[in-house]
């Protein structure tokens, strides 16, 4: 089995590869950095020229990656129509904000589960293929959600997307958190989200199933020998990826307040398939560092040229030339040397 | 490391620092004066990157050439403009996020966008949660100055509405009441084909049509049906590369000896990137270039072209140059940057000749934040003379007549209190 920071969000006292040094409570270094930094980022992002919302924009394409990641990283199974659970959740929560009530907390609900229950729907076709036809599949099937959106214009607005809602503040009890006038107030919810759904996936990775996705990755003819029922936890971790996507996508139309059919699009699964390659598939952190990379790079150069997704190309070209593991994992990969 | 660096900085050295450091705070209120004239931050977004570039990259150069020429002269309100262009690569996220980056990131005072009508309706989401002035130079759907009208935001450009009621009589008596539309598949499209068979309707007409992506390169399928239709016109409302796609085959099938060709518009820099046996059909324009005799034309025209080392100076040049120059006449109105002020300030106010650049009288009008402007209808031609001499004017419909009354465009403005 290869090395793998598996679990490393919540795995207390096990060496990190990052060097295998844990924090002061046993809690690895790039989990004890990488909280640092994003409980942090509303001091020093506008000192380096950010602002709030971009640091929103990245933990939110972090989950979604971090998400492909389960399936990707830890499945060793391609999808590259993804990105229409993102959309499904940001479809759920909008339709749910402008039709049904003005509640930011239902509205999460509702995009979660329209995501995730479709994407465990089809993941019981899709898991019975391997290899191109698995990703032919989930293109396939992505870009049906996309023309459904793009098409049904009453409904969903059609290619100008879905308007005319907005995230509402949440209440617990008497205390009323303002995350929709406040864009720091709305950052931390969002982190809030992110913490639970990573240690979730932490815990997943962590448990007997997360070890059985690893020998399935490894080695699926083994697996099989073994007894274990490789298409069920496929399916399983093609539905598990699913729920987290459209949890990205709930926070993306919360974000954005409006939803559209390109953020369903196959364009999209493949941004977040660089997002996961340029950071390290085989790491827990490392898509979140190829979403932190792409989303920053782009909000930059693209002020300063027309031609900023040739830098972006030119990045992904170097780092899968050159770091085949991704940034994350080339960096563990030198540590634990 | 701390004893090198105790070495290396003794005591003599910390209090000199120490003393530098003070100087410096005496120092300070020059600069707290100097904070008065930092420039005044205007933030454009548009589609420099896909299917409408050309006519986004035109918009910004008329915007740049307004800023340059009002920096020169002064500024606004004794203070230099800084105008920060970001890319929406026509997609919504994408101008939704620059819109955010503009406004927390680089406080700008303005926004500006976008070409895209989707892009630019979701950035009157983020304008209007923030307060911020807003105008829409060249996104033409109804609803941005109709029903989903914000007290905010202005537009340049026409409304679908008024393209479509410009040019459907003409096409009507020049060519007959069976029309095909071929329409891109986005606000912009569904706007103005509806606008254009409640027009053709009304003059007894009848249709058919295609809606496809906006971004649509390949034609073949929906002109084999045109031809099976035998309209007396096609419509193409297609936008930039798309349309100009579309033209590209229509030649190619030969189309142009079956049908004519007309619609709402068909840009210079559209019309410029035909083949010569493309470049036909009746259409509006929204400002046009050459205007014998009307004064200060052919003077922006010329300073356009220097600018930008182009041969054509488009409507596109005017609603960025228009845009900027919107900004200035509100701001020196008001006297103030506020929002609110600016809009007031804005309200029915005429655009001198200098800017308007045609003989109708232009303004913004109170109820809907529509600018009232000519609309010129005539017929498309290969170039005549000057390369740009691409179309010939008819007739040049006024704004307002063309409009409608607010009450038909459904805005119901609503001021903050």
């Amino acid at each position: 089995m290869s090395s793998t920071d598996l679990g490393a969000a919540a795995k207390p006292a096990v060496p990190s590869a990052a060097g295998g040094r844990g924090g002061a409570a046993g809690i690895p270094f790039t989990t004890i950095i990488v909280w640092a930094l994003l409980l942090s980022a509303p001091i020093w992002l506008p000192l380096i020229g950010g602002y709030t919302a971009l640091a929103s924009r990245v933990v939110v394409m972090g989950l979604v990656a971090m998400a492909l990641n389960f399936l990707l990283g830890f499945t060793g199974q391609m999808s590259f129509g993804h990105a229409a659970y993102f959309g499904l959740g940001a479809y759920g929560a909008g339709l749910t904000l402008r039709y049904v009530a003005n509640s930011t907390g239902l509205a999460m609900i509702d995009g979660i589960l329209l995501g995730g229950v479709l994407g465990t729907i089809l993941g019981a076709l899709i898991c019975k293929r391997r290899g191109v036809y698995f990703a032919m599949i989930t293109i396939a099937f992505g870009q049906i959600f996309y023309y459904i959106a793009y098409s049904w214009d009453g409904l969903t607005g059609g290619f100008d997307g879905l308007r005319g809602f907005t995230r509402q503040p949440i209440g617990i009890g008497p205390l009323v958190i303002d995350i929709q006038n406040n864009g720091t107030l709305f950052y931390y919810f969002v982190l809030a989200v992110f913490a639970l759904a990573t240690g979730i996936m932490a815990l997943l990775l962590r448990s007997p199933f997360g070890r059985t996705l690893l020998a399935i990755r490894e080695n699926e003819r083994r697996a099989r020998f073994l007894g274990i029922a490789v298409d069920r936890h496929i399916w399983l971790s093609f539905s598990i990826a699913c729920f987290f996507a459209s949890t990205a996508g709930a926070l993306f139309a919360l974000l954005n307040n409006f939803a559209d059919p390109t953020s369903m699009h196959y364009t999209l699964s493949g941004i977040i398939v660089i997002m996961v390659v340029m950071g390290g598939m085989r790491t827990f952190w490392g898509p979140l560092i190829g979403a932190a990379i792409y989303v920053v790079l782009q909000d930059y150069i693209s002020s300063i040229t027309v031609n900023w997704m040739s830098f972006i190309g030119l990045l992904f070209v170097l780092v899968v030339m050159f770091f085949p593991r991704g940034l994350l994992g080339m960096i563990k990969a030198r540590s634990a040397q | 490391m701390v004893a090198q660096f105790t070495a290396g900085v003794g005591r003599r050295r910390l209090i000199k620092g120490g003393a530098a450091l003070a100087a410096l705070q005496l120092g300070a209120p020059g600069i707290i004066k100097a904070r008065g004239e930092t420039p005044i931050k205007l933030g454009f977004i548009d589609p420099i990157t896909g299917s409408l570039s050309a006519l986004a990259v035109s918009e910004v150069e008329g915007a740049k050439y307004a800023v340059a020429q009002i920096n020169k002269s002064g500024g606004v309100l004794g203070r230099q403009l800084d105008l920060l262009v970001e890319d929406s690569a026509n997609d919504t996220g994408t101008g939704v996020q620059k819109a955010h980056k503009l406004i927390e990131r680089d406080q700008v005072d303005a926004i500006y966008g976008d070409v895209n009508s989707g892009i630019a309706y979701a950035i009157m989401g983020v304008t209007a949660e923030k307060k911020i002035f807003h105008i829409v130079p060249g996104g033409h759907t109804d609803p941005i100055t109709g029903k989903d009208c914000k007290w905010n935001t202005f537009r340049i450009c026409n409304t679908t509405a008024m393209d479509a009621a410009a040019i459907t009589k003409t096409l009507v008596q020049k060519f007959g009441k069976r029309f095909f539309f071929i329409t891109p598949d986005y606000a912009y499209g569904h706007t103005l084909q509806e606008n254009f068979v409640k027009n053709l309707k009304a003059l007894g007409g009848e249709y058919q049509g295609d809606m496809l992506p906006i971004a649509a390169s390949d034609f073949s399928a929906t002109l084999i049906k045109a031809k099976a239709y035998k309209p007396n016109v096609l419509l193409n409302n297609m936008g930039g590369l798309a349309q100009i796609n579309c033209m590209k085959q229509f030649t190619q099938f030969g189309m142009q000896k079956e049908m004519a060709l007309g619609g709402a518009l068909f840009e210079i820099e559209s019309v410029l990137a035909v083949p010569p046996e493309a470049q036909a059909g009746w259409w509006d324009m929204e400002w046009w270039w050459d205007q014998p005799g009307v004064p200060h034309v052919a003077e922006f025209v010329k300073d356009i072209k220097a600018a930008t080392g182009k041969n054509y100076c488009s409507a596109r040049h005017w609603f960025g140059f228009v845009g900027i120059h919107s900004f200035k006449i509100a701001a020196e109105k008001a006297k103030s940057l506020e929002a609110i002020k600016l809009v007031k300030a804005l309200e029915n106010e005429p655009l001198p000749p200098e800017i308007a650049l045609q003989k109708e009288k232009v303004f913004y009008r109170a109820g809907d934040h529509q600018l009232m402007a000519g609309i010129f209808t005539g017929e498309v031609h290969p170039p005549k003379g000057d390369p740009a001499n691409v179309f010939s004017v008819e007739q040049i419909v006024q704004g307002e007549e063309a409009a409608g009354s607010v009450a038909s465009t459904g805005c119901q403005m609503a001021y903050p209190s």
